[in-house]
């Protein structure tokens, strides 16, 4: 099977500023989560691979084509969603979604037709002869969403597709690209600030952090690498126990009569009920911590080795 | 129906190549402007003038063979309606007048507003480069400007040669059509490039207007002003309308006098000036856009 994304050794400057630098990547089709702060060159990644932009050195090729010598055609295989709001004003909603269509290269008619298909399967039959000027931005995003898809693209790019929605219409965007992400043969790249999005969608992440790639894996996999945490709770007078545990190597971060405790590679768990036991301390909660992506982010950006990396 | 019911469809076919795009940004352009009333109610002025000359042209070649004293009439005081190219080339110019003013309040629309509120960012996320971009905005803008003027002034001509119960007017009036068609072609390249350059810079109705007014009335008036003054004919080539006019009446073959000669190079040099100055304004504006943010 062919990859979705391989990039070797890609490098991208702006003038003398490094944007991208030595991103070597292979990945799988799938949901694929794009992660890190501003400036930390997402979008120049996003724009290689859109074909808009010619990487300065190394190579990347998105569903088999060379993004140097495919450009404007690997759009007709791809569906990117722009934030901002894009919108041709004036048109209708059929108009606008069929209009990018035949941008995409589709004959008049069969852009059309699956304009209408399209805004049908998203929910928006009712919208399509309305004025895009009217619209909310919630409809305005499934719009975008539906010009998007219209061309039925094997890789959709979507850039923060849930900004300026309302809880409601965030929950029913994520359950849409999480439905669209679980097609056959089907990809998706999201990029978004808000990490709890990704998590939902997507099943591998991608995180950046000044122009590099800190770290790209599998979701679960991620969170295998996280640190072990246990969230400990008492009864009792502590001040031992909790001194016998940091002799373990445990580091403790207590908070009144909780406390958070990250332990060692090596470590058993029953060795806290043998020391709260030997301390006479009744410990009534031990429950491990569950690493959101939110957590790995933190925890991959502010390891020494992700700085080593970008050194 | 709702996301449960209905089945998401793949699609297949054939995708046209990239050029293809450039009707769809034109014909989404033209279909903007005709579905705005105010401009309709220009369009309607061009009509009027159009449909009048369709009409005087038609009563006079039935009078030609009922009453021919009321032919000579229609003639005398309608001299443009004689069938010569000066009759075309006027025809054009005052629908251009008209068109002028359309495209002074259109040129945001259809331009300024892609810059202004992301379309811009629509088209180039697209499979459509900046070029295909450009050239379908011009090709939309060359095409309102030829639908008022060329296409008229071609059913005009092909009216007036239908009246004439011969081929001949046809045969004999070639250079007519090649007046038409060049004429037609410079007034769509330079206005189409003028107002793309303009609009892409200004964006907003208001100041294209002014700056649009200042053009093409302000500098003729300056020009006539200067002319007046200096009693030089060289000053009237600062105002682009004439120099247009020129290049028209050149096109019809209807430069005779030595004077007019000898401002046509310079009207065309301006001209062409304007074009490419245009085009080289065009080209940032483009390539600011960011597709992504």
């Amino acid at each position: 099977m062919t990859s979705l994304l391989h990039l070797e050794q890609v490098t991208h400057f702006y003038g003398s500023v490094c944007a991208l630098r030595d991103v070597d990547l292979t990945i799988e089709p799938g949901a694929i989560g794009l992660v890190g702060q501003n400036g930390a060159g997402k979008s120049t990644m996003i724009q290689i691979l859109l074909g808009l932009i010619r990487p300065s050195q190394g190579n990347a090729t998105v569903l088999g084509h060379n993004v140097r010598s495919a450009g404007i055609r690997l759009r007709g295989r791809v569906g990117y969603m722009p934030e901002r709001a894009a919108t041709v004003s004036g048109l209708t909603g059929i108009e606008y979604v069929a209009l990018a269509g035949e941008l995409c290269g589709m004959p008049r008619r069969q852009a059309m037709r699956r304009a209408h298909e399209t805004l049908s399967y998203l929910g928006m039959e009712d919208a399509r002869y309305r004025r895009l000027d009217e619209f909310s931005v919630g409809m305005i995003q499934r719009m975008k969403l539906a010009a998007t898809l219209v061309h039925d693209p094997d890789l959709l790019m979507l850039d923060e597709p849930t900004a300026g929605l309302d809880p409601d219409g965030r929950a029913a965007m994520l359950a849409l690209l999480k439905t669209l992400a679980a097609r056959p043969g089907k990809s998706l790249i999201l990029s978004s600030h808000l990490l709890g999005d990704i998590e939902r969608v997507c099943s591998f992440a991608i995180i950046l952090n000044q122009g590099q790639v800190v770290t790209a894996g599998h979701l679960e996999e991620l969170r295998a690498e996280r640190q072990r945490c246990y969230q400990l709770q008492w009864d009792g007078e502590a001040t031992g126990f909790l001194a016998a545990l940091r002799k373990r190597g445990v580091e403790v971060q207590v908070d009144g009569d909780h406390a958070r405790a990250i332990v060692p590679d090596d470590w058993n768990t029953r060795t806290f009920f043998v020391e709260a036991q030997e301390h006479a301390v009744l410990l009534t909660g031990l429950e491990p911590e569950e690493e959101d992506l939110e957590a790995v982010y933190h925890r991959v950006i502010k390891s020494p080795g992700a700085n080593a990396a970008i050194a | 129906m709702s996301l449960e019911s209905i089945r998401y469809r793949d699609w297949s076919g054939r995708l046209r190549p990239s050029w293809f795009a450039c009707w769809p940004i034109a014909r989404t352009g033209l279909l903007l402007v005709l579905r705005r009333k105010l401009f309709w109610i220009l369009l309607g002025l061009a009509l009027f003038n159009f449909l009048f000359l369709f009409a005087m042209i038609y009563l006079k070649f039935q009078f030609v063979s009922q009453r021919p004293g009321m032919a000579r009439f229609i003639d005398g005081i309608l001299s443009a309606a004689t069938g010569t190219g000066e009759t075309y080339r006027d025809f054009m110019s005052a629908q251009a007048s008209v068109t002028m003013l359309l495209l002074a309040f259109a040129g945001a629309m259809l331009v300024g507003d892609d810059m202004r509120q992301g379309g811009l960012t629509f088209y180039l996320s697209r499979r459509v480069g900046r070029w295909h971009y450009v050239v379908g905005k011009l090709l939309s803008i060359g095409l309102l400007v030829s639908l008022t003027t060329t296409i008229p002034a071609l059913i005009l001509f092909v009216q007036y040669g239908y009246l004439t119960d011969s081929t001949d007017y046809f045969s004999e009036n070639l250079g007519i059509l090649r007046g038409i068609l060049g004429y037609g072609l410079v007034l769509s390249i330079t206005l189409s490039l003028l107002l793309f350059a303009m609009a892409s810079w200004l964006q907003k109705t208001v100041p294209l207007v002014m700056s649009w007014a200042f053009v093409f009335l302000m500098l003729p008036a300056l020009a006539e002003l200067l002319r007046s003054a200096f009693d030089d004919r060289h000053w009237r080539l600062m105002a682009l309308w004439h120099d247009i006019r020129l290049m028209g009446t050149w096109c019809f073959g209807g430069i005779d006098t030595n004077r007019e000669l000898q401002l046509l190079p310079p009207a065309v040099v301006i001209v062409l000036l304007v074009c490419v100055f245009s085009l080289i304004a065009i080209i940032p504006r483009v390539r600011a856009v960011r597709v992504v943010q």
